[in-house]
C-alpha cells in the first residue's frame, strides 16, 4: 500500500499513470454522480412539510412562478426546495473542490477555508455592513460577504508571501491564522455594542441552506459554476506542487503564478459559498480526505471526486436536519458540526491520512 | 462631585417622605423579595442601583437610583429611552456585563432587580452573566418583584417597593399612570368583548419562524385574560421553551386572526417576511393583520397604558374571522 502510494506519487505529475485503475475510478465517479442525483431528488421531495410525490411532480410541471393563487405545497416545492437543492449542490461542490485545492496548495492536511481568513473576512464584511452601513437583508449580506472573503484572502496571500522565499505553505498557514484572529477581534468589538446587529449576524453565522431563495441562487450560481470548472482542471499544477517546491520548479512550474492562480480559485469558490450560506464547517476539510482515501494522491481524480462528494455530504446533512427537526429545522451547519467530528475521528483512525 | 450631587438628591426624597409619611429613614426597613426572602436593613436604603426596567418603575414614583445597569444602550431601551437620566451613573449597556468597580464608588445600599423564578436568580445575576459582573451582589442586598404570569405583578411589586423606600405614591406620576392604565385595560376588555380574535406572536428570521409561547410572556397572558385569545404553540423547543421553531415550509401551521410582531423589531421583521415565499400562506399575513406586541419588557403602568391603547386601536377594524 505504502509502496504503491510512493510509486504513484512520483509518476502522477507526469500524467503517465493515475493512482488506481482509471476504469474503476471512472465507474466510481458515475456511481457518485447517480447518488448526487438521488440526493437532489430527496431534497426536493423531503422536508419538514410532508408533500406527496404527486403534488411535487404537479408543482414542478407548472413551474410558472408568477401565478397569484398557488397552493402552499406548490410554493414550498418550487420556491423553497428547488433553489435550496441547487444551492446545496453548488455550494457542496464548491466547498469540496476548494478544500482539495487549498490542502494541495498549502500542503497542509488540516487546511480548511476557516484558517485562511476567508470566513473571518466574510463575517467582518457582513458585520460592518450591518453596524456601520446599516445594510439589512440577506441578499446584500451575500454581496458584502463575497467582497470580504476576497479581500481577506488577498491580504493573507500578501502577508504570507512577504520575505525571501515567497508564499511557502507554513507562512501561508501562519498568516491565515493571524489575520483570522485579527479580523475576528474587530468583528467581536463591533458586535458587542450593537444588539440588533448581533441578532442579524447570529442567523448568518450559523451556516444554513434555508431562507436562501431564487435571487441569491441566481446571483451566486454563475460565479460558482465558473469557479468549479476552473477548479476541477487544477489537477496538474497541484500534482506538481505536491512534489515540493524544488521539484515543481524543476518541472518548469512558476511557483508564484501557480500559487496565485490556485489561491484565486479557492477565494472565489469558498468566498461565494460562504457568502451564500454563511460559514459551513467540515465539508471543505473532510471531503478531500475521503476523496484522497478513494483515489490516492493524484489530484486529477481527487478534484472530480471532491466535486461530487461535497454535494452528497452537504445536501445529505441538510435533508437530515430538515427531517430531524419536527416542524422546525436544524441548520445544516449544526448537523455538520454534530456529524462531522465523529466522522473525522473515524476517518483519521481507520484510513491513516495520506501524507501531503 | 457627582456622587455628592446624587446623594443630596436621594436624601431629598427621603426628607420629603419624612414629612408626609410615617416612614422615617432611621427606622428599620424590610422588604419581601420575589424569591420569598425577607431583606432587613437598619434604615431605608437611599442609594439604589437598579436594573434598567426596574429603574424606570421606581422613577415613576420619584425614587431616583444612583446607578443603572441596562441590557442594551439606554438610548434604545424601551423602558429608559424617554427618561431623564442626568445624574445617574450608567453601569452597563449590554446584557451580562456590569461595571462593578464603578458601581462600588457609588456606595449603594440596595440593588433592585427582577427575580426570575425559573432561573432562581435576579436580573444581572443569571447564568451567562460574567462572574466579574455578578460581584455587584457583594455591594448591597438585592431585591425585586418576581417575574410571573402577569405584568401587573411587576408593576404592583415596584409600587410597593417604592412606597417602602419612602415614596409619596399617591401624589406621584406612577399613580396617574395607574389610573390611565386601568382605563386602557377596561377599554381593551370592552373592545375584545365584541370580537373573537385569536392572535399568534411571532419573531421571523431568515431561516426559521419563531412562535412565542405565552407561558413565558406575561403580557401575552394578560391579553389572553382580557379577551384576546393567544394561540399556544403545541411543541415549544425543548431546550429553549420560550419559542416553537417552525421551518418556513411549515409557516402555515397555525392560522390565527392576527399576527403580533415585537414592537422593538417590527420594522426589520416586516422586511424579513417580505422575502419569505410562504409568509402569505398565513391568511392573516396575506390580509396584513399585523399588530405590535410589547414583548417581554413592560414593567410600569405608564408604558402598559400606552401599549394597550395602541393595541386596542390597531385591532379595531381587523377581521376576526380570518383564522381557524
Amino acid at each position: 500500500m505504502t509502496d504503491q502510494l510512493v510509486a504513484t506519487a512520483t509518476v502522477a505529475p507526469g500524467g503517465v499513470s493515475p493512482a488506481r485503475r482509471p476504469g474503476a475510478l471512472a465507474t466510481g465517479l458515475l456511481v457518485l454522480g447517480a447518488l448526487v442525483l438521488l440526493t437532489a431528488f430527496l431534497s426536493v421531495t423531503q422536508g419538514s412539510r410532508s408533500i406527496g410525490l404527486t403534488e411535487v411532480i404537479d408543482a414542478l410541471r407548472h413551474f410558472t412562478a408568477v401565478s397569484t393563487d398557488v397552493s402552499t405545497d406548490d410554493t414550498v416545492t418550487t420556491q423553497l426546495r428547488v433553489p435550496r437543492t441547487i444551492l446545496g449542490v453548488l455550494v457542496g461542490a464548491a466547498l469540496g473542490v476548494s478544500g482539495a485545492v487549498l490542502q494541495g496548495l498549502t500542503r497542509n492536511a488540516l487546511a480548511d477555508p476557516s484558517i485562511m481568513g476567508i470566513e473571518a473576512g466574510a463575517a467582518l464584511a457582513v458585520v460592518v455592513g450591518i453596524t456601520v452601513l446599516g445594510v439589512t437583508g440577506i441578499q446584500l449580506h451575500v454581496v458584502l460577504a463575497f467582497i470580504g472573503a476576497l479581500a481577506a484572502t488577498a491580504l493573507v496571500y500578501a502577508v504570507g508571501s512577504l520575505g525571501r522565499d515567497g508564499a511557502t505553505p507554513v507562512k501561508m498557514a501562519l498568516a491565515g491564522a493571524a489575520i483570522t484572529a485579527g479580523l475576528m477581534a474587530v468583528t467581536t468589538v463591533l458586535l458587542l455594542t450593537d444588539l440588533q446587529a448581533q441578532q442579524e449576524y447570529r442567523f448568518w453565522q450559523v451556516g444554513s441552506l434555508a431562507g436562501r431563495y431564487a435571487p441569491i441562487v441566481t446571483g451566486v450560481a454563475p460565479v460558482l459554476v465558473v469557479g468549479l470548472v476552473v477548479g476541477v482542471l487544477c489537477g496538474r499544477p497541484l500534482n506538481a506542487l505536491a512534489l515540493g517546491d524544488d521539484a515543481a520548479r524543476g518541472l518548469g512550474v512558476s511557483l508564484t503564478r501557480t500559487r496565485i492562480g490556485l489561491f484565486t480559485v479557492v477565494a472565489v469558490l469558498c468566498g461565494a459559498a460562504t457568502a451564500a450560506c454563511g460559514p459551513i464547517v467540515f465539508v471543505g476539510l473532510v471531503v478531500p480526505h475521503v476523496a484522497r482515501a478513494i483515489c490516492g494522491p493524484d489530484y486529477r481524480w481527487i478534484l472530480p471526486y471532491s466535486l461530487l462528494l461535497g454535494p452528497l455530504l452537504l445536501l445529505g446533512a441538510d435533508i437530515l436536519g430538515r427531517v430531524m427537526g419536527g416542524d422546525g429545522e436544524l441548520q445544516v451547519g449544526v448537523v455538520l458540526g454534530m456529524l462531522g467530528a465523529p466522522f473525522f475521528i473515524l476517518l483519521v483512525r481507520y484510513s491513516r491520512l495520506a501524507e501531503l | 462631585m457627582l456622587t455628592l450631587g446624587t446623594a443630596a438628591c436621594s436624601s431629598d426624597i427621603a426628607d420629603s417622605s419624612d414629612a408626609k409619611d410615617a416612614k422615617v429613614p432611621d427606622r428599620p426597613w424590610e422588604f419581601t423579595d420575589g424569591s420569598g426572602e425577607v431583606v432587613k436593613l437598619d434604615k431605608a436604603p437611599t442609594r439604589i442601583i437598579a436594573h434598567g426596567a426596574e429603574a424606570a418603575a421606581l422613577m415613576a414614583y420619584g425614587i431616583k437610583p444612583v446607578g443603572i445597569y441596562a441590557d442594551e444602550p439606554v438610548t434604545t431601551d424601551p423602558n429608559l429611552k424617554d427618561l431623564d437620566l442626568t445624574g445617574i451613573e450608567i453601569l452597563g449597556e449590554e446584557w451580562g456585563s456590569i461595571d462593578v468597580a464603578k458601581a462600588s464608588t457609588l456606595t449603594p445600599d440596595l440593588i433592585v432587580a427582577d427575580w426570575w423564578p425559573a432561573e432562581k436568580a435576579h436580573s444581572g445575576f443569571e447564568d451567562g452573566v460574567k462572574a466579574k459582573s455578578k460581584k455587584l451582589a457583594e455591594l448591597a442586598p438585592v431585591v425585586g418583584a418576581s417575574q410571573g404570569d402577569s405584568i401587573l405583578d411587576l408593576a404592583e411589586g415596584y409600587e410597593d417597593l417604592a412606597e417602602s423606600l419612602g415614596a409619596d405614591v399617591e401624589n406621584s406620576q406612577g399613580s396617574k399612570d395607574k389610573a390611565a392604565f386601568e382605563k386602557s385595560r377596561d377599554a381593551f376588555i370592552a373592545a375584545m368583548e365584541d370580537k373573537d380574535f385569536t392572535a399568534l406572536a411571532v419573531s421571523p428570521a431568515s431561516d426559521l419562524l419563531y412562535v412565542a409561547n405565552p407561558e413565558y410572556a406575561p403580557e401575552l397572558l394578560d391579553f389572553d385574560r382580557w379577551g384576546l385569545d393567544i394561540v399556544e404553540p403545541d411543541s415549544p423547543d425543548k431546550g429553549f421553551p420560550y419559542w416553537e421553531n417552525l421551518s418556513w415550509e411549515k409557516a402555515d401551521k397555525y392560522q390565527p386572526d392576527v399576527l403580533m410582531f415585537d414592537s422593538r423589531s417590527i420594522i426589520t421583521d416586516k422586511k424579513t417576511v417580505q422575502d419569505q415565499p410562504t409568509w402569505n400562506s398565513i391568511r392573516a399575513a396575506k390580509a396584513g393583520q399585523i399588530v405590535e406586541w410589547p414583548g417581554f419588557w413592560l414593567h410600569t403602568y405608564g408604558h402598559y397604558a400606552v401599549a394597550l391603547d395602541k393595541l386596542t386601536e390597531e385591532l379595531s377594524g381587523l377581521d376576526d374571522l380570518i383564522g381557524d
